[in-house]
């Protein structure tokens, strides 16, 4: 062993008593190793350096509690680093500390105790984090962790105005940030691209689509939606992977978003034209129509509709009388008997073209002879628009609008439900589970029909022509309604539900009570009762 | 059963249903007690329609078809008789075991029959704005969407658990007399109205 420090030559030492480290006491470098200890307590003792950190206990200076606080604080540090959130770190250990009287704790259960605090400590900033992200970092289940967010907010009376709903804005925001997607992506289209995700996001909080669902996969099928119209290249997949959203689920969404802007283009000229393939060509159209939409003030509905939608129809009328020859080349289009349809129609009729049929251009071809138009016309749009307030305003949106997107709505910010609810972009649907649940108590109520006319066939074969004829009125209106069914699933013949049914109405159950559709309870209650009197 | 189609047919009573709709009654739970101890090994060996597997669950679970229910049988015996559509169903098919396990030889008696929970459901046919619903109910409800789609409703009076769905779907749960369901339905009925979504 060398009696001079190797950095500084002096000769006083310190050795330090947790690890037998020889110290230099003048300049603080470790001496080299010379501590290897053979054979303590014998020649078969255990061998090599030993590690001194007290005395107390079995050879260790902490007692159980220190060590298991210190292992805690520890896994807290790990945690929020790994999370991003090193700046909360505080919050979180006091609320940790607060829950478990001081106590910390140990194992599995101790790491998703911090995950729901720190999911607690960010939703309370009102800047949440998904279930999904920590979990995914804590290693645990989604419901797990659900479970412990459920008992700290229970444990801390977190159920008043103080706690926040789940950010859906700014979880699109966040998104937008720290996906690797959009690295590439220049800034100030991605703050384009950002304020469109939140527009179309807070519509499609309006339609119900993100009610009673998870967030995430929405803020996936909007982003990959905006990125597709800003021709940005974004991968469903990839992006959903990221997030960690379900991406079966994420293509739905997505499927359901393009559906419904399918919906709110219907006002456009050339809205018949526009199905799920070709919307996203037209969703600069259909954006900019709900943009204007929900900037005007709220008044009644149809009045609305006529103002914001002339100006375009007046337009594309011009347009089409001017230019006749353009080709045939709509693909997948879709005749919707929908009563903006025919009115849009009436429209071109009036516009000089009689045969609306005959001519039937591609959306692609109307939105390049609109922009063309546009070019040519700008004098005449802003002639035409003197008279009337609103007009001047929209043609000053027009002509800015080269770029259609303007992103003065106040649907691109971030608007409280109530505040957001009361926009109107053009459209309003109703939830997707809801329409499913009214379109199977139609479907029930025709088998209940169907039901009591064979019923009736059997019982009263002399009557049963002079009832069918008295119910003709009747069966005719859930007519139309029959065709659209059996075209989209088969339904010839007689299938378990109509037997049911059958049972059901011998049984004198109430019709109200079928339609319900809880056979098993009705079955129960009314036919497999025999044996209570 | 005559009767009991007869009742079917009535109209409903608006006095005790302002709202007009009865909510559908699902699944009656109920305990009794048979005050013998019972040799469950025994029972799943003699009853055909009684599964037993010690490791996994320490009760025979035996099946009947009519009233269609099924019954968990403890060896203190103790039994806990679920799937019943309605209060009386849940007794009568309660007694039916009873009188099964006595025909095994058991001295079985039929003692503190209790009713534990009622489950009902029923559609009020408009869609429900849960997030609206979540923030102005805040202190009774629980609203999480990464979670579970249904909002959770906390009712204190009567003390009853309603789950509420965005399609206008309702789910009772926690009573103890159908009268609960029904008095939670007509207290809720108005609130969720409120939060309804006006159809075009």
């Amino acid at each position: 062993m060398s009696t001079t420090c190797c950095n500084c030559g002096k000769t006083s030492f310190i050795r330090d008593d947790d690890t037998g480290d020889l110290v230099c006491s003048s300049c603080g470098a470790v001496q080299q190793y010379d501590q290897f200890e053979a054979h303590i307590g014998g020649i078969n003792g255990p061998q090599g350096t030993f590690i001194r950190i007290g005395t107390s206990g079995s050879g260790s200076f902490y007692s159980y509690k220190d060590r298991k606080i210190f292992a805690a604080h520890n896994s807290i540090d790990e945690l929020t680093q790994k999370l991003g959130l090193g700046s909360k770190k505080i919050e979180i250990t006091t609320m940790i500390s607060n829950i478990t009287d001081s106590e910390f704790g140990e194992g599995n259960w101790f790491n998703v105790l911090i995950g729901a605090c720190s999911y607690v400590v960010m939703r309370k900033d009102d800047c949440p984090f998904s279930m999904a992200e920590i979990a995914y970092v804590v290693s645990c289940d989604v419901y797990e962790l659900g479970r412990m967010i459920v008992r700290v907010i229970d444990f801390l009376d977190l159920r008043r105005h103080d706690f926040p709903e789940f950010d859906i804005v700014h979880s699109l925001e966040r998104t937008i940030k720290s996906s690797h997607c959009f690295d590439d992506v220049d800034r100030s289209l991605l703050d384009v691209m950002k304020k469109q995700g939140i527009f179309l996001i807070q519509c499609a909080v309006k339609w119900f689509l993100s009610t009673g669902r998870r967030p995430l996969p929405l803020v996936v099928a909007v982003l990959v939606l905006v990125a597709e119209i800003n021709q940005v290249d974004v991968r469903l997949e990839n992006l959903a992977k990221e997030v960690h959203a379900i991406v079966s689920t994420c293509r739905i969404r997505y499927k359901e978003l393009l559906e419904t802007l399918v919906k709110a283009a219907q006002v456009l000229p050339w809205g018949k034209d526009i199905t799920t393939k070709n919307i996203v060509k037209n969703a600069s159209y259909v954006i900019q129509y709900m943009e204007k939409k929900s900037m005007s003030k709220p008044v009644e509905k149809g009045k609305s509709v006529d103002r914001t939608g002339l100006d375009l129809e007046d337009v594309v009328n011009e347009c089409l009388t001017r230019q006749d020859g353009y080709e045939y080349t709509v693909d997948g289009l879709v005749s919707r008997k929908d009563s903006k349809y025919f009115s849009s129609a009436s429209n071109f009729d009036r516009g000089g073209i009689n045969n609306v049929e005959m001519l039937e251009i591609s959306a692609e071809c109307l939105s390049l002879m609109y922009e063309k138009f546009l070019n040519e016309n700008r004098d005449a749009l802003s002639s035409r628009r003197v008279n009337s307030k609103k007009r001047v305003r929209l043609g000053f949106n027009f002509e800015e609008c080269r770029e259609w997107w303007n992103g003065k709505s106040e649907l691109s910010r971030k608007l409280i439900l109530k505040r957001l609810l009361e926009k109107d972009v053009g459209v309003d649907t109703m939830p997707p589970s809801f329409v499913a649940g009214q379109l199977k108590c139609k479907m029930r109520r025709e088998k209940i029909n169907a039901a009591k006319k064979r019923i009736k066939r059997i019982t009263h074969p002399l009557h049963a022509d002079i009832d069918d004829t008295l119910n003709h009125g009747n069966l005719d209106s859930t007519c139309p309604e029959r065709k659209k069914k059996k075209r989209g699933e088969v339904v010839d013949g007689i299938d378990w539900e109509d037997l049911i049914i059958e049972t059901l109405i011998l049984h004198q159950v109430k019709e109200e009570e079928i339609e319900k559709g809880h056979y098993n309870a009705l079955l129960g209650l009314y036919v497999f009762n025999s044996s209570v009197v | 059963m005559a009767d009991q189609g007869l009742e079917g047919s009535q109209p409903v009573d608006l006095q005790k249903h302002p709202s007009g709709i009865v909510p559908t009654l699902q699944n009656i739970v109920s305990t009794v007690n048979l005050d013998c101890k019972l040799d469950l090994k025994a029972i799943a060996l003699q009853a055909r329609n009684a599964e037993y597997n010690p490791k996994r669950f320490a009760a025979v679970i035996m099946r009947i078809r009519e009233p269609k229910t099924t019954a968990l049988i403890f060896a203190s015996g103790k039994m806990v008789c679920t799937g019943a559509k309605s209060e009386g169903q849940s007794k009568l098919a309660a007694r039916k075991y009873a009188r099964i396990i006595q025909k095994l030889g058991f001295p079985a008696k039929f003692k503190d029959f209790k009713i534990q929970n009622i489950v009902g459901s029923c559609d009020v046919k408009f869609p429900i704005r849960l997030e609206g619903l979540a923030y102005s109910h805040g202190a009774f409800s629980s609203y999480e969407p990464e979670l579970f789609p249904g909002l959770i409703y906390r009712m204190k009076q009567p003390k009853i658990v309603l789950l509420i769905f965005v399609s206008g779907k309702i789910v009772l749960t926690g009573a103890k007399v159908r009268d609960e369901t029904y008095a939670a339905f007509e207290n809720i009925y108005p609130v969720l109205t409120e939060f309804r979504k006006n159809q075009q």
